[in-house]
């Protein structure tokens, strides 16, 4: 489908093929000199710019699931969890860098979500969803009772990934994570898999009748997911320097959720973007009203809920009506291209 | 050989026997029909053959190879092909996508860029009616049944299972399907139909078997079987109940 118009583009023309991605530079670019803007060129507020920008990629690996073949992880937390303790230990106990421990953690969560994919997703939805909830408060359940290697809930002290107890390093090493996870997310979605991944997320009869197996291609994409988690999980570990059971609490997992349904579910990009406002915006609110622990998951309830009702799909859904919006207004002084195509 | 062997099938549901001991051949390059009343487990019988439900007894060969019970994905790519009564397309991708995906994962034998060109020949084939990049849920009703054809086609199927395709389709769309039926089975694709249409059935069926509470009451070439007494009873509610 090269129906590319002949002779000179415009500028205009450029800008409007690539407005996708022109977007999405434009945002890193914010994220970029976020730091040096007041207030976030202080210690505190920079701090708070790290946590949006893990939220952000963990809410991206997220919706990688949840958004495109439909299957709500609720044990996501733990494959955080897991990644972390994993390169926590090794530091720990065997002395390995930090570097290559969040790749083991990354590789570990990837190998338990193959376990659990293959074991759950022959069933449907909720039930996958439970099951994979289950795993999730069994890994907790065993960092708690392990406490010899683990520490338990007094929590297990891990070296830093930096030399360094400045956060502008580690905010740019996350920002680098975040583009990581999103760029090889968004470049399988692309793929073949990714059309495999909609197609069974959007009416399993018709993906089977089409010739997909759809087993196959869940757990593909459950396993991709929980190895971002337990990658995201590594460098939690070594930004904080301590680990307790409570980082897989289900709590965590529907914060991303929150945060990824909000941004707009199958959309990838939507997550990562409203991940910022959200959570320095819940961050914010924790300081307010520190009396009140827990406030800021209501508020996550309570934002979750008017999104669902009034905007299903999210931040990414309002910004596709706007385009389509924008396009039709634009329709009756250009030819249909896309009938032109047909022909062709 | 027939492309299409049932022998004996039989699927039920708790104590209900939907299908009852079903044989009948599908020979290559034929129409063949499927009818009975509302309920007669038509549709369930094509499931079976399908690979969405595994018979409770009996054997689907299917291109001389024994296929019973095998998943839908695999039928599929073995070359069996099959559009729904209620035409389910992936919502939120557009026409072209929708007819991509059977493209790419249906037929083995397709790579790179011939697996967009398939996609496009298929809508062009049953003469899609609107831009090809409008999102399946903006669809009505008989354009849905004409993606679901295209999407169906596209995996290149040998045998080709339409389950109430002119359900819900005004007298003009109807001779136009008709048209394309033809087209279809003339460019090598067998077709295994069931239908409510009569009319339909008889000006393009070459045989038929009629099914009535999971049993076949009639079987042979259309025009024999559409003068069948029992048939008649069956359609016509002309039973003599106690």
């Amino acid at each position: 489908m090269s129906a590319v118009s002949s002779g000179s583009a415009t500028l205009a023309d450029v800008i409007r093929t690539h407005r996708r991605r022109i977007g999405l530079l434009a945002i890193l670019g914010v994220a970029l000199v976020l730091p040096f803007i007041p207030p976030f060129t202080g210690e505190d507020y920079r701090r708070w710019l790290i946590v949006a920008a893990f939220m952000a990629a963990q809410a991206v690996a997220f919706d990688f699931t949840a958004g495109y073949i439909n299957i709500v992880n609720f044990g996501f937390a733990a494959f955080v969890g897991l990644g972390a303790y994993t390169s926590g230990i090794l530091a720990v106990d065997f002395g390995i860098s930090p570097w290559i421990g969040m790749v083991v953690g990354a590789s570990l969560a990837g190998l338990v979500g193959l376990v659990t994919g293959a074991l759950t997703l022959r069933l449907r939805g909720i039930y996958a969803a439970v099951m994979a909830w289950f795993v999730g408060l069994a890994l907790m359940g065993l960092v708690r009772n392990v406490p010899e290697v683990t520490r338990g809930s007094l929590g297990l002290s891990v070296p830093l990934l930096l030399d360094t107890s400045e956060n502008l390093p580690y905010y740019y090493l996350i920002l680098a994570m975040l583009v990581v996870t999103f760029v090889v997310l968004a470049w399988v979605i692309r793929s073949r898999y990714g059309l495999a991944f909609r197609a069974i997320g959007q009416n399993l009869a018709s993906a089977k009748a089409s010739g997909i197996n759809p087993t196959r291609y869940l757990v593909i994409n459950f396993v991709l997911s929980c190895a971002f988690a337990g990658w995201l999980g590594g460098f939690y570990a070594h930004f904080y320097g301590i680990l307790t059971p409570d980082i897989m609490l289900t709590s965590h997992t529907v914060e991303v959720l929150a945060i990824a349904y909000i941004g707009g579910r199958g959309s990838l990009w939507g997550a990562a973007v409203v991940a910022f406002p959200l959570s320095i915006g819940v961050e914010w609110v924790k300081v307010q009203f520190s009396t009140l622990p827990g406030v800021h998951l209501v508020l996550y309830g309570v934002l979750l809920i008017l999104v669902m009702i009034y905007r299903p799909g999210g931040v990414a859904g309002l910004a596709r009506s706007l385009d389509e919006w924008w396009k039709r207004r634009r329709l009756p002084d250009r030819p249909s291209e896309a009938t032109a195509d047909t022909g062709g | 050989m027939a492309l299409l062997e049932l022998s004996g099938v039989t699927r039920r549901f708790g104590g209900l026997t939907a299908v009852n001991d079903v044989t009948f051949n599908v020979e290559a390059g034929e129409i063949f029909g499927l009818i009975g009343p509302n309920g007669a487990g038509k549709t369930t019988l094509l499931s079976c053959l399908a690979g969405d439900l595994r018979p409770n007894a009996g054997s689907v060969r299917f291109d001389g190879r024994d296929t019973t019970g095998l998943p839908a994905d695999r039928m599929c790519r073995l070359g069996l092909g099959r559009t729904f009564q209620i035409p389910r397309p992936f919502p939120n991708l557009s026409a072209f996508e929708n007819v991509l995906v059977a493209a790419t994962f249906g037929d083995p034998k397709l790579h790179g860029e011939a697996v967009a060109r398939r996609a496009l020949e298929m809508l062009e084939y049953v003469k899609f009616p609107r831009p090809i990049d409008t999102i399946a849920s903006h669809l009505n009703a008989a354009q849905l049944k004409r993606l679901d054809l295209a999407r169906a086609l596209a995996s290149h199927p040998k045998l080709l299972l339409l389950d109430e395709l002119a359900a819900g389709l005004t007298p003009g769309e109807l001779t136009s399907m008709a048209t394309l039926l033809r087209r279809i089975r003339s460019d090598g694709v067998t077709i295994l139909m069931v239908e409510h249409v009569m009319g339909l059935i008889l000006e393009l069926c070459d045989r038929l078997s009629v099914l009535q509470y999971g049993e076949l009451i009639a079987h042979g070439d259309a025009a024999t079987v559409a003068r069948d007494e029992r048939v008649r009873e069956a359609y016509l509610g002309h039973d003599y109940v106690l």
